[in-house]
Protein backbone atom coordinates (compact mmCIF):
# COMPACT_ATOMS: atom_id res chain seq x y z
CA UNK A 1 0.00 0.00 0.00
CA UNK A 2 1.17 3.16 -1.15
CA UNK A 3 2.04 5.66 2.08
CA UNK A 4 0.70 9.13 1.61
CA UNK A 5 2.30 11.92 3.25
CA UNK A 6 -0.44 13.48 6.46
CA UNK A 7 -2.07 17.03 6.21
CA UNK A 8 0.79 17.47 9.29
CA UNK A 9 3.51 16.51 6.91
CA UNK A 10 2.81 19.03 4.58
CA UNK A 11 2.19 22.00 7.17
CA UNK A 12 5.32 21.03 8.79
CA UNK A 13 7.51 21.28 4.67
CA UNK A 14 5.41 24.41 4.01
CA UNK A 15 5.94 25.93 7.59
CA UNK A 16 9.75 25.04 6.90
CA UNK A 17 10.05 26.91 3.35
CA UNK A 18 7.61 29.91 4.76
CA UNK A 19 10.16 30.32 8.03
CA UNK A 20 13.29 29.91 5.66
CA UNK A 21 12.21 32.27 2.94
CA UNK A 22 9.28 34.68 3.73
CA UNK A 23 9.13 35.81 7.45
CA UNK A 24 11.65 33.63 9.32
CA UNK A 25 8.44 32.96 12.07
CA UNK A 26 7.60 29.20 12.83
CA UNK A 27 4.30 30.80 14.27
CA UNK A 28 3.45 32.78 11.14
CA UNK A 29 1.08 30.14 9.80
CA UNK A 30 -2.00 29.55 11.02
CA UNK A 31 -4.55 27.33 10.72
CA UNK A 32 -6.70 28.70 8.09
CA UNK A 33 -9.70 27.99 5.87
CA UNK A 34 -9.83 26.34 2.40
CA UNK A 35 -11.96 28.90 0.44
CA UNK A 36 -8.68 31.74 -0.31
CA UNK A 37 -11.35 33.72 -2.11
CA UNK A 38 -12.23 35.45 -5.21
CA UNK A 39 -8.93 36.41 -6.85
CA UNK A 40 -7.05 33.19 -6.24
CA UNK A 41 -3.23 31.92 -7.40
CA UNK A 42 -2.02 28.36 -7.57
CA UNK A 43 1.46 26.78 -8.06
CA UNK A 44 1.92 23.42 -9.08
CA UNK A 45 3.95 20.70 -9.51
CA UNK A 46 3.53 17.71 -11.51
CA UNK A 47 5.20 13.83 -10.45
CA UNK A 48 5.67 10.76 -12.56
CA UNK A 49 7.40 7.32 -12.16
CA UNK A 50 6.41 5.22 -8.61
CA UNK A 51 3.86 8.03 -7.82
CA UNK A 52 1.62 9.91 -10.13
CA UNK A 53 0.09 12.94 -8.93
CA UNK A 54 0.42 16.72 -8.20
CA UNK A 55 1.03 19.11 -5.30
CA UNK A 56 -0.89 22.47 -5.23
CA UNK A 57 0.09 25.73 -3.34
CA UNK A 58 -3.05 27.71 -3.86
CA UNK A 59 -3.27 31.06 -1.90
CA UNK A 60 -4.92 34.58 -2.45
CA UNK A 61 -3.81 37.27 -4.33
CA UNK A 62 -2.73 39.45 -1.77
CA UNK A 63 -0.93 36.34 -0.35
CA UNK A 64 0.53 35.57 -3.28
CA UNK A 65 1.93 39.55 -3.62
CA UNK A 66 2.85 39.06 -0.48
CA UNK A 67 4.98 35.59 -0.60
CA UNK A 68 6.45 37.56 -3.89
CA UNK A 69 7.83 41.15 -1.67
CA UNK A 70 9.05 38.71 0.43
CA UNK A 71 11.13 36.41 -2.00
CA UNK A 72 12.38 39.69 -3.87
CA UNK A 73 12.92 42.08 -0.89
CA UNK A 74 10.13 44.72 -2.15
CA UNK A 75 7.41 46.27 -1.22
CA UNK A 76 3.72 43.85 -2.17
CA UNK A 77 2.79 46.93 -4.00
CA UNK A 78 5.60 46.66 -6.45
CA UNK A 79 5.83 43.18 -7.96
CA UNK A 80 4.92 42.47 -11.02
CA UNK A 81 3.17 40.06 -12.40
CA UNK A 82 6.37 37.86 -13.59
CA UNK A 83 7.60 38.41 -10.07
CA UNK A 84 3.99 36.81 -8.51
CA UNK A 85 4.80 33.41 -11.03
CA UNK A 86 8.47 33.32 -10.04
CA UNK A 87 7.67 33.20 -6.42
CA UNK A 88 4.51 31.13 -6.52
CA UNK A 89 6.71 28.57 -9.07
CA UNK A 90 9.63 28.27 -6.70
CA UNK A 91 7.64 27.84 -3.39
CA UNK A 92 5.38 25.24 -5.09
CA UNK A 93 8.75 23.56 -6.27
CA UNK A 94 9.92 23.39 -3.00
CA UNK A 95 7.29 22.65 -0.96
CA UNK A 96 6.91 19.62 -3.98
CA UNK A 97 10.28 18.46 -3.57
CA UNK A 98 9.93 17.58 0.12
CA UNK A 99 6.62 16.29 -0.41
CA UNK A 100 8.09 13.85 -3.36
CA UNK A 101 10.85 12.75 -0.91
CA UNK A 102 8.21 11.52 1.28
CA UNK A 103 5.94 9.51 -1.39
CA UNK A 104 7.27 6.05 -3.23
CA UNK A 105 10.31 6.82 -5.56
CA UNK A 106 11.82 7.10 -7.77
CA UNK A 107 9.45 9.66 -9.06
CA UNK A 108 9.96 12.98 -11.55
CA UNK A 109 9.16 16.28 -10.42
CA UNK A 110 8.12 18.46 -13.36
CA UNK A 111 9.05 22.48 -13.85
CA UNK A 112 6.21 24.46 -11.82
CA UNK A 113 3.44 26.01 -12.98
CA UNK A 114 1.62 29.03 -12.34
CA UNK A 115 -2.23 30.20 -13.04
CA UNK A 116 -4.11 32.71 -11.99
CA UNK A 117 -7.45 30.66 -10.38
CA UNK A 118 -7.99 27.54 -9.66
CA UNK A 119 -6.38 24.36 -11.26
CA UNK A 120 -7.98 20.74 -11.73
CA UNK A 121 -5.70 17.92 -12.50
CA UNK A 122 -8.25 15.49 -14.96
CA UNK A 123 -8.04 12.07 -13.06
CA UNK A 124 -6.80 12.95 -10.54
CA UNK A 125 -8.10 13.93 -6.73
CA UNK A 126 -7.00 15.42 -3.80
CA UNK A 127 -5.54 12.76 -1.27
CA UNK A 128 -4.30 15.18 1.30
CA UNK A 129 -5.13 18.80 2.22
CA UNK A 130 -4.12 21.43 4.57
CA UNK A 131 -5.40 25.04 5.11
CA UNK A 132 -3.55 27.79 6.54
CA UNK A 133 -3.27 31.23 7.15
CA UNK A 134 -0.57 33.92 6.39
CA UNK A 135 -1.02 37.60 7.30
CA UNK A 136 -4.89 36.93 7.43
CA UNK A 137 -4.65 35.38 3.49
CA UNK A 138 -5.44 31.90 3.27
CA UNK A 139 -2.80 29.22 1.78
CA UNK A 140 -4.35 25.74 1.13
CA UNK A 141 -1.61 22.66 -0.21
CA UNK A 142 -2.84 20.15 -1.35
CA UNK A 143 -1.36 16.58 -2.87
CA UNK A 144 -2.92 15.17 -5.65
CA UNK A 145 -3.03 11.30 -7.02
CA UNK A 146 -4.21 10.14 -10.62
CA UNK A 147 -7.30 8.05 -9.12
CA UNK A 148 -6.24 5.09 -11.35
CA UNK A 149 -3.34 5.03 -8.90
CA UNK A 150 -5.33 5.59 -5.70
CA UNK A 151 -7.86 2.77 -6.61
CA UNK B 1 27.96 31.13 -10.43
CA UNK B 2 24.22 30.85 -9.35
CA UNK B 3 22.08 28.68 -11.78
CA UNK B 4 18.37 28.24 -11.60
CA UNK B 5 15.38 29.56 -13.28
CA UNK B 6 13.82 30.84 -10.20
CA UNK B 7 14.90 34.78 -10.59
CA UNK B 8 13.91 35.13 -6.66
CA UNK B 9 16.17 32.23 -5.73
CA UNK B 10 19.00 33.63 -8.01
CA UNK B 11 18.31 37.03 -5.72
CA UNK B 12 18.61 34.81 -2.75
CA UNK B 13 21.29 32.85 -3.49
CA UNK B 14 23.56 36.08 -5.08
CA UNK B 15 22.91 37.63 -2.35
CA UNK B 16 24.14 35.30 0.58
CA UNK B 17 27.15 34.53 -2.05
CA UNK B 18 28.05 38.08 -2.08
CA UNK B 19 27.79 38.41 1.90
CA UNK B 20 30.36 35.84 1.42
CA UNK B 21 32.82 37.76 -0.46
CA UNK B 22 31.94 36.52 -4.08
CA UNK B 23 31.51 38.13 -6.92
CA UNK B 24 28.30 36.56 -8.57
CA UNK B 25 27.73 36.01 -11.78
CA UNK B 26 23.88 33.78 -12.96
CA UNK B 27 22.35 31.93 -15.35
CA UNK B 28 18.86 30.85 -15.26
CA UNK B 29 19.70 27.09 -17.19
CA UNK B 30 22.46 25.31 -18.07
CA UNK B 31 22.83 25.95 -21.32
CA UNK B 32 23.29 29.60 -20.09
CA UNK B 33 25.63 28.23 -17.71
CA UNK B 34 27.75 26.64 -19.86
CA UNK B 35 27.46 29.62 -22.42
CA UNK B 36 29.22 31.93 -19.58
CA UNK B 37 31.84 29.43 -18.79
CA UNK B 38 32.78 28.60 -23.57
CA UNK B 39 33.11 32.78 -23.34
CA UNK B 40 35.70 32.91 -20.88
CA UNK B 41 33.72 32.91 -17.05
CA UNK B 42 35.75 30.45 -14.49
CA UNK B 43 33.94 30.75 -11.23
CA UNK B 44 35.35 29.53 -8.35
CA UNK B 45 32.03 27.84 -7.18
CA UNK B 46 29.06 26.93 -9.22
CA UNK B 47 25.55 26.42 -7.11
CA UNK B 48 23.50 24.49 -9.35
CA UNK B 49 19.51 24.04 -9.31
CA UNK B 50 18.04 20.46 -10.66
CA UNK B 51 15.38 21.47 -12.61
CA UNK B 52 15.79 23.77 -15.07
CA UNK B 53 14.10 24.23 -18.17
CA UNK B 54 16.84 23.83 -21.52
CA UNK B 55 19.32 21.99 -19.72
CA UNK B 56 19.01 20.98 -16.35
CA UNK B 57 20.96 20.83 -13.21
CA UNK B 58 22.47 17.27 -13.79
CA UNK B 59 23.13 17.59 -17.41
CA UNK B 60 25.26 20.90 -16.42
CA UNK B 61 27.25 18.82 -14.11
CA UNK B 62 27.72 16.01 -16.18
CA UNK B 63 28.71 18.68 -19.23
CA UNK B 64 31.46 20.51 -16.67
CA UNK B 65 33.03 17.37 -15.75
CA UNK B 66 33.51 16.77 -19.72
CA UNK B 67 36.07 19.24 -19.85
CA UNK B 68 39.53 19.44 -18.09
CA UNK B 69 39.19 23.15 -18.33
CA UNK B 70 36.37 23.16 -16.22
CA UNK B 71 37.43 20.28 -13.90
CA UNK B 72 38.59 22.96 -11.00
CA UNK B 73 35.27 24.12 -10.68
CA UNK B 74 33.70 23.09 -7.35
CA UNK B 75 30.41 22.10 -7.87
CA UNK B 76 27.26 22.46 -5.34
CA UNK B 77 23.76 21.37 -6.17
CA UNK B 78 21.26 23.27 -4.07
CA UNK B 79 17.90 21.83 -5.39
CA UNK B 80 14.70 20.55 -3.56
CA UNK B 81 15.59 16.80 -5.33
CA UNK B 82 15.85 15.09 -1.76
CA UNK B 83 15.64 11.71 -3.09
CA UNK B 84 18.43 9.86 -2.10
CA UNK B 85 18.62 7.70 -5.45
CA UNK B 86 19.43 11.49 -6.83
CA UNK B 87 21.79 12.90 -4.32
CA UNK B 88 23.63 9.63 -5.26
CA UNK B 89 23.16 10.46 -9.07
CA UNK B 90 24.34 13.67 -8.89
CA UNK B 91 27.37 12.97 -6.47
CA UNK B 92 28.38 10.25 -8.94
CA UNK B 93 28.02 12.74 -11.94
CA UNK B 94 30.64 14.89 -10.24
CA UNK B 95 28.59 17.19 -7.87
CA UNK B 96 31.03 17.79 -5.03
CA UNK B 97 28.17 18.77 -2.03
CA UNK B 98 24.17 18.90 -2.25
CA UNK B 99 22.08 21.64 -0.18
CA UNK B 100 18.22 20.95 0.04
CA UNK B 101 15.94 23.61 -0.96
CA UNK B 102 14.79 25.04 1.82
CA UNK B 103 17.94 26.33 3.00
CA UNK B 104 19.52 28.66 5.47
CA UNK B 105 21.95 30.75 4.67
CA UNK B 106 24.57 29.28 7.47
CA UNK B 107 23.84 25.76 5.46
CA UNK B 108 25.21 27.27 2.46
CA UNK B 109 28.01 28.77 4.46
CA UNK B 110 29.19 26.02 6.27
CA UNK B 111 28.50 23.79 3.09
CA UNK B 112 31.24 26.41 1.50
CA UNK B 113 33.61 25.89 4.20
CA UNK B 114 33.49 22.21 4.00
CA UNK B 115 34.59 22.07 0.20
CA UNK B 116 37.24 24.67 1.49
CA UNK B 117 36.00 27.69 -0.77
CA UNK B 118 35.27 29.71 2.48
CA UNK B 119 37.50 30.32 5.32
CA UNK B 120 36.33 30.57 8.85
Amino acid sequence: MTYIPSADDLEVITREVWTSFLDGDPDGLLPGETTPGAEEVTGCVHLSGAYVGSIMLRCSAPAARYAAAALFSMQPTDVTQNEVVDALGELANMVGGNVKSMLPGPSALSLPSVVHGQLAVPGAQVVREVALSWRGETLVVSLWQQAAQAA
Amino acid sequence: MVIDDSSAMRLILGRIMRGLGFDVVEAPNGAEAIARLQSGAMPEIALVDWNMPVMDGLAFVNAVRKEEKWRQITLMMVTTESEQSQIVRALAAGAHEYVIKPFTPDAIADKLALLGVLAY
